[in-house]
């Protein structure tokens, strides 16, 4: 529970409707997607518009709270479960395109627009918007800008940071920057890149402007059917190697397969294959069949059985629902799923997919493999019954060692999923403390009283003991504590404003002569 | 403040006599072309000046604040004993790669020393298969290029100086290209770096493959930030299968003509690779514009493309370029290092209004506009002579006050002292700025890195 005062202030703030404070009502925000972490929230906060996010994240910090954002809750790190009594900040009433300007195919948004949503209300002018996460008709755009999040056709089209061209953010303590913009420059660095996948720690986006393209006119889509994983992913290699680029990869595998086609999902996919590929290509209508043609003869000359076609709409998402329902075919065969998410070079993939199918083996575990094929981007699901705690402890192992066979073949932990509370532990396999130590400095550099989203991305026990100078003391003097990070030599640069006139609030802290006094402690 | 040589020279301990030029050899290398200028080609073991064989600007060599040395480090430790060395005893560095940008566009002039990745140049990782390519900052993007090439790939990264520059120097400056609309920007190309930042320490940021989300984007904060933060000394990028077919399509007229042809294009429901509209070489003098439409792709797409182009325009074009040809007209149009260079950005459909912003600009410099229609980005190069430096830093203060009005930018990317000291580098005053003075203190709190320009 939150104090009495602060829920009468955020109430005069977002209304009673804003303010969730019933202890039955915010069982619902005790978790996100990866059900495994389950945390209480002191209380969410649902405010509708810039002004209200502001003064909301104002009275949370002012009266010494931790701040979790939260968008639709599909995450799959974790990264929205409120450690230790944290208010939510959920952006669910933050639903509206402001704009959407075909001319310059771009569209401005609030940050809890549906994924779907936006892509529906930009067809009208032949516009869509590119990053189509797996959850994307449930998933905020907002939440896809905290996790830089992926999917299928980022292939071809690339993620999330790509299309993201302008924020209006707001900050620990209420202020707010207005970062990039199309159709500008600003001086200094990429702070859009920056803030794009910082997954909620350096503040809470309050209005996004993306980048609209141009709906693809064609479309073919190709399913083949291989009775050797490996072969697949030779078809793959082989695919780029040819010089084509389709929009998508993705490749499910056996124990996949028969999970979707033994559930009401299923897709028609033969139940004795080892894998299923699904390659997809768009663009203009001409020359789509011959790199079609030319893809399906290079999955036979692999050892496809069987490559099928869509030949319209209807096909084409009878092609798809194996991929695209094969999470919630799991589900059904198992009460527990853990989804990794680690990204390898596309290259090792064949050797990393038996080094997977070992370790099941040795741990007598069940892994079913869903992935973004082209991208080396593996989603290895543990199904595991948490209630069996031998089992339970298996799965963790396992877990671990399959992070660790994708790191020593030169990949990374989280391609799409992002850290949050699950893997932060993991983040030593892939970063050394020089690299920890930045990101925690940058994470001051945005937050100085560590408010946002705290518990997450960064391993507990790493931050520099120059980091923690600030927290708890007074906003003003940890606003300009940004630099803390680098060792605490007190020899702050003059962090002068060099912008002419800003527009914003960020100008709100105290700067210049007074930046870096909190170093001296 | 700049400190003295005595300095200077402790910096330059670090390394070998070999690895570094110093006073006339120093001034003479930034104010040349950039190639052909490493200690290697012209050796200097016994640390005397190397021999300079080539023009050098009268205004760098006579002024006392050019840098005294350029460093030439051969590894990532080295240029780590660089900057440890520049940290204790306050000497002020520049980061570079071959240099080619330096002598005309005026940046380093608060430096004490260069330090040049352009010997650490070596190709660490290349996979084919996996569209990845790791390699030393002082790579040449020309001969990145062709090794890409012979597998049928390439890094569509084409903006000013990618052609002809390295690939550090490259991904430090961050610009995009044309090609941004259809491969991304710069920044979306490079999957990792390594960096040694302004307080002594080596950072691995990214890695090599194309989707990483483990921990905060530090690959995009160094990626433009223009050696301000710390030296990138080693980097990896996403390649690009070539497409098959390379076709620019050139049709002339009259500015506002071409500016409403350059619309039609951008706005149609086909995509195009990148859509440019410049001052015409065959009209100069009256004023005529030409409209480069490029389309890449495989064969049949691209005569799709070329079919709806021309139905779209209204006729056939002027000239139609193929292969290398095509390639060639868009490198040479991004080519900078001129004393003046301006970047003008507003919405792309405000277009016609900045390029007549633009033009009034290179009136005043004397100057060429070419534009980037896909992303309403107008540049403007041009030159300044000594006496003229009010009257083009007044033009430039006016151009800037008329693109803030229309919710623009004017960034000056190349220009005198004078002109800089009158109007600042300048760009859209965004709310950025205070996180962006923070995030220099944290990677460079003692100030050794020098990096004026925006």
């Amino acid at each position: 529970m939150i104090p009495s005062a602060l829920t009468a202030n955020l109430t005069a703030i977002c209304g009673p409707d804003g303010v969730i404070v019933d202890p039955d009502r915010l069982l619902v925000y005790e978790s996100d997607a990866l059900t495994a972490y389950r945390h209480r929230p002191g209380a969410v906060i649902l405010p509708r518009t810039t002004g209200e996010l502001r003064r909301t994240v104002r009275e949370i910090s002012r009266a010494g709270l931790p701040i979790v954002p939260r968008g639709a809750g599909t995450g799959l790190s974790g990264g929205a479960v409120a450690l230790g009594g944290a208010v939510v900040v959920g952006t669910a009433r933050m639903n509206r395109i402001l704009e959407i300007d075909a001319p310059n195919r771009r569209a401005v948004l609030q940050p809890g627009v549906i994924n779907a949503e936006l892509s529906a209300a930009a067809a009208a002018h032949g516009l869509y918007y590119a990053p189509d996460p797996s959850s994307q008709t449930a998933c905020t755009i907002g939440g896809n800008v905290a996790e830089n999040s992926g999917g299928p056709h980022c292939l071809k089209y690339g993620v999330t940071s790509r299309y993201v061209t302008g924020l209006t953010i707001v900050l620990a303590d209420g202020t707010v920057a207005e970062l990039g913009g199309l159709g500008r420059e600003a001086p200094g660095y990429d702070l859009v890149g920056l803030f794009v996948g910082s997954e909620g720690c350096f503040g809470i986006a309050a209005e996004i402007e993306v980048a609209l393209l141009p709906v693809p006119e064609g479309v073919r889509t190709l399913l083949g059917i291989f009775d050797r994983i490996e072969d697949a992913g030779t078809a793959v290699s082989d695919i780029v190697g040819a010089g084509l680029l389709p929009a998508a990869m993705e490749i499910i595998d056996g124990p996949t397969i028969r999970a979707v086609e033994d559930s009401v999902f299923a897709a028609g996919y033969p139940t004795d294959a080892e894998a299923a590929l699904v390659i997809e290509f768009d663009g203009l209508e001409a020359g789509l069949d011959t790199e079609a043609g030319r893809a399906a003869e290079l999955c036979r000359r692999a050892g496809a059985r069987e490559v099928r076609s869509a030949r319209d709409e209807a096909e084409r998402m009878a092609l798809w629902k194996g991929r695209k329902k094969a999470f919630g075919a799991m589900g059904r065969i198992a009460p527990d799923l853990l989804v990794q998410d680690a990204t390898v070079p596309r290259t090792t993939l064949p050797a990393i997919l038996k080094g997977i199918s070992e370790i099941a083996r040795r741990y007598d575990l069940t892994v079913a493999n869903v992935f973004h094929a082209g991208d080396g981007n593996l989603h290895p699901n543990i199904l595991f019954d948490r209630r069996n705690t031998d089992e339970l402890e298996r799965v963790e192992r396992a877990s671990k060692e399959i992070m660790q066979i994708c790191v020593d073949s030169g990949g990374t932990i989280t391609g799409e999923h992002g850290v949050g509370l699950d893997k932060k532990h993991h983040m030593p396999l892939i970063h050394g403390p020089a690299e920890l130590d930045a990101m925690w400095g940058l994470r001051r550099v945005f937050d100085p009283a560590g408010v946002m989203n705290p518990g997450k991305v960064l391993p507990d026990g790493t931050e520099p003991a120059g980091g923690a100078v600030g927290r708890g003391q007074g906003r003003d003097e940890a606003a300009g504590a940004g630099v803390s990070a680098s060792g605490g030599r007190g020899e702050v640069a003059a962090a002068g404003d060099s912008a002419p006139g800003g527009r914003t609030g960020v100008g709100d802290s105290p700067r210049g002569g007074r930046t870096g006094a909190a170093l001296s402690a | 403040m700049r400190t003295g040589v005595s300095s200077v020279a402790a910096a330059c301990e670090v390394l070998r006599e070999d690895q570094v030029l110093k006073g006339e050899s120093a001034r003479a290398w930034m104010a040349g072309s950039g190639r052909d200028r490493m200690p290697g080609a012209s050796p200097a073991t016994d640390g005397s000046p190397v021999a300079v064989d080539f023009p050098v600007s009268a205004e760098l060599t006579e002024s006392a604040d050019s840098p005294e040395a350029v460093l030439f480090p051969e590894s990532t430790e080295e240029v780590q004993a660089v900057m440890r060395s520049a940290i204790k005893s306050g000497v002020r560095l520049l980061p570079a790669g071959s240099g080619g940008w330096l002598g005309a566009a005026g940046w380093g002039r608060e430096a004490d020393a260069i330090v040049s990745t352009a010997l650490m140049d070596s190709v660490v990782h290349y996979e084919p298969a996996d569209l990845t390519l790791t390699a030393g900052a002082g790579l040449e993007m020309a001969a990145l290029a062709e090794l890409a090439g012979r597998s049928g790939q390439w890094l569509p990264m084409d903006g000013p100086g990618c052609a002809e520059g390295t690939l550090g120097a490259a991904v430090a400056c961050g610009v995009p290209g044309p090609l941004q609309g259809r491969y991304g920007g710069v920044r979306d190309n490079v999957l990792g770096l390594e960096v040694v930042t302004g307080d002594g320490r080596i950072l691995r940021a990214g890695g090599r493959v194309v989707k990483n989300v483990a921990g905060y984007d530090m690959v995009r904060l160094f990626t433009g930030s223009r050696g301000s933060l710390g030296v990138i000394t080693r980097v990896s990028v996403r390649l690009f299968p070539r497409p098959g077919a390379d076709v620019t399509l050139c049709f002339r007229g009259g500015v506002d003509e071409v500016v409403a042809m350059a619309r039609g294009v951008c706005t149609a429901e086909f995509p195009v690779a990148a859509v440019e509209v410049a001052g015409d070489e065959e009209a100069a003098g009256d004023g005529g514009m030409v409209l480069a439409v490029r389309l890449l792709g495989g064969a049949e797409e691209v005569a799709e493309a070329r079919a709806r182009t021309v139905a779209g325009v209204g006729r056939e074009p002027d000239e139609e370029l193929a292969g290398g040809d095509s390639a060639a007209l868009h490198e040479a149009r991004w080519e900078e290092g001129s004393p003046v260079v301006a970047r003008l950005a507003a919405l792309p459909d405000r277009l016609g209004d900045v390029m007549a912003c633009a033009g009034r600009v290179a009136g005043v410099v004397g100057g060429e506009v070419a534009a980037d229609a896909m992303r309403g980005l107008v540049r403007v190069k041009g030159s300044c002579a000594p006496g003229r430096t009010e009257a083009v830093a007044e033009c430039v203060a006016g151009a800037r006050a008329e693109m803030a009005d229309r919710g623009g930018s004017l960034v000056l990317s190349s220009a005198p002292r004078e002109v800089v000291e009158g109007v600042g580098w300048g760009g859209w005053g965004g709310g950025g700025a205070g996180l962006t003075a923070r995030i220099k203190s944290l990677f460079d709190p003692h100030g050794v890195l020098a990096s004026e320009c925006p």
